[in-house]
């Protein structure tokens, strides 16, 4: 069962898992057996982004490098472009992000996932990414920072 | 509906929000444009505020709530007011049915929010419609 590191900052309480790694810009990638990888949204990133209306991420097939865009969201208040945190080929897409994208906001860490890469280097990659603890602290400080509490 | 009841009509109240600017377009064009008769605007703030007048309009008569965001204050307001929720209405829902309406700006909506909250209006006009109808119905009966 996943843990939580939790804070609350202003009115908002945000939630890191503990189970996967994160990259600078707020994405996840959890190792699922051999190469296999799931990647999603943080809370944070999916809170600050706002409500999502539409989830377009790249076809199974597509070839990544780390770096590369993984697929774009459009929110209620910005439309962003997803850096994928690792290199390999797409396997598997959530079919939710289809017809309902809301999940990256219900449930990011579950249901909201987006793909699933079979990683080229998850070793070299996941080098690259930074622990929950450290993701977390990060989180923090960049939402008060927001909220105007430092 | 029985003689002068309305369907009571309870838009978002989020000020500085585009989509709750659009919740409240659709609001203003149904009941001042499409079917003032009716229909009845109710103020989220006045709900909040537990005014008697509006507590008891959407305590008498059918509501349909229009959500600006996922935290959906109208429906919540209009349920916990004792109203009886005939619709609910979510604007992102509705911008996900017509992609090429992205609505921008606050105070004033651009063209495509102002469309996005005329075809919302014209949607629920229909279901106003559906409303007195089925109740015509009931009072023939």
């Amino acid at each position: 069962m996943t843990e939580f590191l939790e804070t609350m900052v202003d009115k908002f309480t945000f939630k890191v898992a503990t189970d996967r790694l994160y990259s600078d810009d707020g994405l996840w990638a959890m190792a699922e057996g051999e190469n296999r990888v799931r990647i999603g949204l943080s809370d944070f990133l999916q809170q600050r982004s706002g409500d999502v209306a539409f989830a377009e991420i790249k076809p199974v097939g597509a070839a990544l490098a780390r770096g590369d865009e993984l697929g774009t969201i459009e929110t209620i208040k910005v439309n962003i472009e997803l850096v994928s945190p690792i290199s390999g080929e797409i396997v598997e897409v959530n079919p939710l992000m289809e017809f309902e994208p809301e999940h990256i906001n219900q449930d990011p860490y579950s249901t909201g996932w987006l793909a699933i890469v079979e990683a080229a280097d998850w070793e070299g990659d996941s080098a690259n990414l930074i622990d929950p603890h450290a993701y977390f602290g990060r989180m923090k400080k960049e939402a008060e920072e927001e909220a105007g509490n430092l | 509906m029985t003689g002068t009841q309305r369907v009571v009509i309870v838009p978002c109240s989020g000020i500085g929000k585009t989509y709750g600017t659009v919740s409240r377009e659709a609001a203003y064009n149904l009941t001042q444009d499409l079917r003032p008769e009716g229909t009845k605007l109710v103020a989220l703030s006045l709900l909040v505020l537990g005014d008697e007048q509006a507590c008891a309009d959407v305590a008498e008569s059918p509501a349909v709530t229009i959500d600006g965001c996922k935290l959906a204050c109208a429906s919540k307001m209009v349920a916990q007011s004792g109203g009886r929720i005939a619709r609910e209405v979510a604007v992102l829902d509705v911008y996900r049915q017509h992609r090429a309406l992205k609505p921008e700006g606050i105070s004033e909506l651009n063209e495509a929010g102002q469309e996005l909250a005329q075809v919302l209006a014209e949607e629920l006009a229909e279901f106003v419609d559906d409303i007195e109808s089925q109740d015509g119905e009931g009072d023939h009966a």
